[in-house]
């Protein structure tokens, strides 16, 4: 009898998977929180384009 | 054998699902607030005169309704990549609700997650609608935030610490310890970090304001907590059914 947790603990988490977490981190960031610092110039149209969202979830904005 | 592989493209699919529910619900429900919301910037000056601000008129960076289709749409990316940090944070995860359903482990894991980067901060800094917020402290605001959200995640995975640490004990006095300290930590988070920078300007009705916020939250509990159920239902089978190939191979 394999227990739910034992047979999660078999899951081998690769190398790769913190590269591919940390691009998801960096995509919510862009996304949600970009006023400058990584873009420049081409944030606003970003800002903009994401707005609503922005707002609808609570991100601070403007 | 579970591998990595399968969690993290689940991961996807359930971001994706419920992000598009999330959207939906801003779609229906949190886009009734932020018009209302841009009517009251729209009376306090001429379109326009905002610096390096629009919201439509004659000089608008991006138009009104493809704010709308933009923002579902960074609704939609969002769960995507929350849902592969999710599936991530899942496979590292091996003591949290060890013995528990993989579908229990996921809801629970969603459920905190929720609790930790969406209520506490909107607790301390609830969310605010177009036409409240100063610029000047936009990067102040946003350094509280993150701080409270940092918290949060560190709070959870504290309690799961704690959790662990307490499985000598009971059921009942293990719960109820760790919620106390959930709570105890949850307390500190909110009485130490400074009060919202922001006031309120006049011109904003509070139920428009007030709208908008639980909009936003019921959002928010649609992504996170959705995030937690997809995934659970869409690992739960495939667990199960790389456990029977194993329990076949054995035999």
């Amino acid at each position: 009898m394999t227990s739910p947790a034992a047979s999660l603990s078999a899951v081998r988490v690769p190398k790769w998977a913190f590269a591919v977490s940390l691009l998801g981190l960096i995509v919510t960031y862009l996304v949600l929180q970009e006023n400058g610092l990584a873009l420049g110039a081409g944030s606003e149209l970003l800002h903009e384009f994401f707005h609503d969202g922005r707002h609808a979830l609570g991100v601070p904005c403007h | 054998m579970v591998t990595y592989k399968s969690l993290a493209l689940r991961g996807i699919a359930a971001g994706g699902i419920a992000g598009v529910a999330s959207a939906l619900v801003q779609l229906l429900v949190t886009e009734i607030p932020i018009r209302a919301a841009l009517a009251v910037e729209e009376a306090r000056a001429p379109a326009g005169e905002q610096a390096g601000h629009s919201h439509g008129g004659e000089d608008e960076l991006v138009s009104r309704g493809a704010q709308i289709v933009g923002g579902m749409l960074g609704v939609v990316i969002v769960g995507i990549a929350v849902g592969l940090v999710f599936a991530t944070a899942y496979a590292l995860s091996k003591r949290w609700f060890a013995g528990s359903s993989p579908f229990t482990r996921s809801f629970a894991f969603g459920a905190a997650v929720f609790g930790a980067v969406a209520l506490l901060p909107w607790l301390k800094y609830p969310a605010n609608p177009p036409a409240v917020g100063d610029p000047e402290t936009v990067n102040y605001r946003t350094a509280l935030y993150l701080g409270v959200v940092v918290a949060g995640l560190v709070i959870v995975w504290a309690a799961s610490w704690l959790a662990e640490r307490l499985r000598a004990q009971s059921q009942p006095v293990r719960t109820t310890a760790v919620l106390l300290a959930v709570a105890a930590a949850t307390a500190v988070v909110l009485l130490a970090f400074p009060a919202p920078p922001d006031t309120i300007p006049a011109d904003m009705p509070v139920n428009v304001l007030w709208q908008f916020r639980l909009s936003s939250l019921a959002q928010l509990a649609t992504l996170y907590v959705g995030i937690g159920v997809v995934f659970g239902l869409l690992v739960d089978p495939a667990t199960r059914k790389a456990e029977a190939r194993v329990a076949e191979a054995s035999v």
